[in-house]
């Protein structure tokens, strides 16, 4: 049986950290998280001081954390190379969104590449606490941890072109619905996130309370084609298995390209991304980058990065 | 290389109104802590007693064991701490008749 030869410039050896990634020909960044945050922060809603004037859904996205990935049974299990991961953490509130970004602007348009490395856990629950689930039905393999988590979005927020364009491209992997059933699937948003600005201004309906941060309203989602995917929870809540991301988009044109999840690659060029109708002040070459994390129910759920590599074709 | 230092703000304009736990938050790459409680507004008689208490999961806690933060009016007060296990929180709790404080809770951290 004869085994592929990599190219010389994947040889496993030429850079051991790099080796896992397909970058664009110029890495933007490289992010490490046994080396700190490299810039991923809590993003807050807009405020002009006053921290009670921030949107009620944009409040509380928690701070990011550095993680040992330690847990009551195994203690520390560690990151896919390393020690530390960047941790998104909700409350254990139903409908509780995490969020983290990183912020830089952009020296051209063209394609930019998104690529992680993730994992996603519900918090363990443990006899007498909090959300611990009926285990007479349990068989020993499906975890009804995996019912507890609720799902993961990964953005951007593209301010580019002349006039200014202003665009979120969004991806979401819905692992539960908020019944609790196993969805599996990635999403897209059908309406563009609402802004402090649209809010503040009359621009959106405001008729009822927002449950969703990406959207604007929670029905506005729909299926990735071809984006039906069970992923690795691997039976017990300490158990983290790594997943490859990598999302390609257009600047140029506002779109997104395509997302791959592993070894299913989701074609996107046919994907509507909202772009907004109002101009935003500021916002030249903004380039932009978010991950979050949402609980349905009351279990904090857990989005943990290994590293993030951002590439470019500029 | 320089050492890591990274400030997460635990608690944001939040008013507290009873006994409360801060979130646990990851923090075993740290060798020092500081935790900073800024009180924007106090409502009724009374104190405040903020525990700093440590846990080697995230799920079971304990006393830290320094001596509690008490606090009475609006203002800046810390707490420092080292060798602590990986996780940390602060548990608060209302004596006499404090009614309500607002507040935001910073934990700063290098190592």
């Amino acid at each position: 049986m004869s085994r592929a030869v990599p190219p010389p410039d994947r040889l496993p050896g030429s850079d051991l950290r790099l080796s896992k990634y397909n970058p664009l020909p110029r890495i933007l960044f490289f992010d490490d998280f046994d080396e700190g945050m490299n810039g991923w922060c809590e993003l807050v809603g807009n405020h002009a001081g006053d921290l009670g004037d921030i949107r009620q859904i944009a409040r509380d996205f928690r701070p990011p954390q550095l993680s040992s990935c330690t847990f009551f049974d195994i203690g520390t299990h560690g990151s896919l190379s390393g020690t530390y991961s960047l941790k998104l953490a909700t409350r254990p509130w139903p409908n509780h969104l995490a969020v983290a970004i990183k912020r830089v602007t952009s020296a051209a348009l063209g394609l930019v590449q998104f690529e992680t490395y993730f994992a996603f856990k519900a918090e363990q629950v443990v006899p007498g606490g909090r959300a611990m689930p009926d285990l007479r039905s349990w068989d020993g393999n499906v975890a009804p941890s995996e019912l507890q988590f609720g799902e993961i979005t990964f953005s951007n927020d593209i301010c580019s072109g002349d006039p200014r364009s202003r665009c979120h491209g969004v991806v979401r992997y819905r692992n539960t619905d908020t019944e609790g059933n196993l969805v599996q699937r990635w999403m897209y948003p059908t309406s563009a996130e609402p802004t402090t600005k649209m809010e503040r201004q009359g621009l959106v309906s405001l008729d009822h309370p927002r449950v969703d941060f990406f959207s604007a309203r929670p029905e506005d989602w729909a299926a990735v084609p071809g984006g039906r995917q069970p992923l690795c929870f691997n039976e017990t809540a300490s158990k983290v298995n790594w997943h490859y991301v990598r999302w390609l988009f257009d600047t140029e044109n506002s779109r997104s390209v395509e997302f791959q999840c592993n070894d299913r690659v989701m074609d996107l060029r046919n994907v509507e991304v909202p772009v907004y109708d109002e101009a935003y002040h500021g916002l030249p070459n903004l380039l932009n980058f978010y991950m979050a994390v949402r609980t349905h129910t009351n279990v904090r759920n857990f989005l943990y990065l290994d590293s993030v590599l951002v590439s470019v074709d500029w | 290389m320089l050492r890591r230092s990274f400030t997460a703000v635990l608690e944001k304009n939040t008013l507290l109104r009873d006994y409360f736990e801060t979130e646990p938050y990851e923090a075993g790459w740290a060798t020092e802590a500081r935790w900073f409680v800024r009180v924007l507004e106090v409502e009724g008689d009374g104190e405040l007693r903020v525990h700093p208490q440590i846990s080697p999961d995230g799920l079971h806690w304990c006393d830290e064991g320094s001596n509690p933060l008490r606090i009475t009016g609006r203002g800046l007060e810390s707490l420092p701490l080292t060798n602590f296990g990986s996780w940390l929180r602060l548990q608060g709790e209302f004596v006499g008749g404090l009614d309500s404080v607002r507040v935001l809770i910073y934990l700063a951290l290098k190592g």
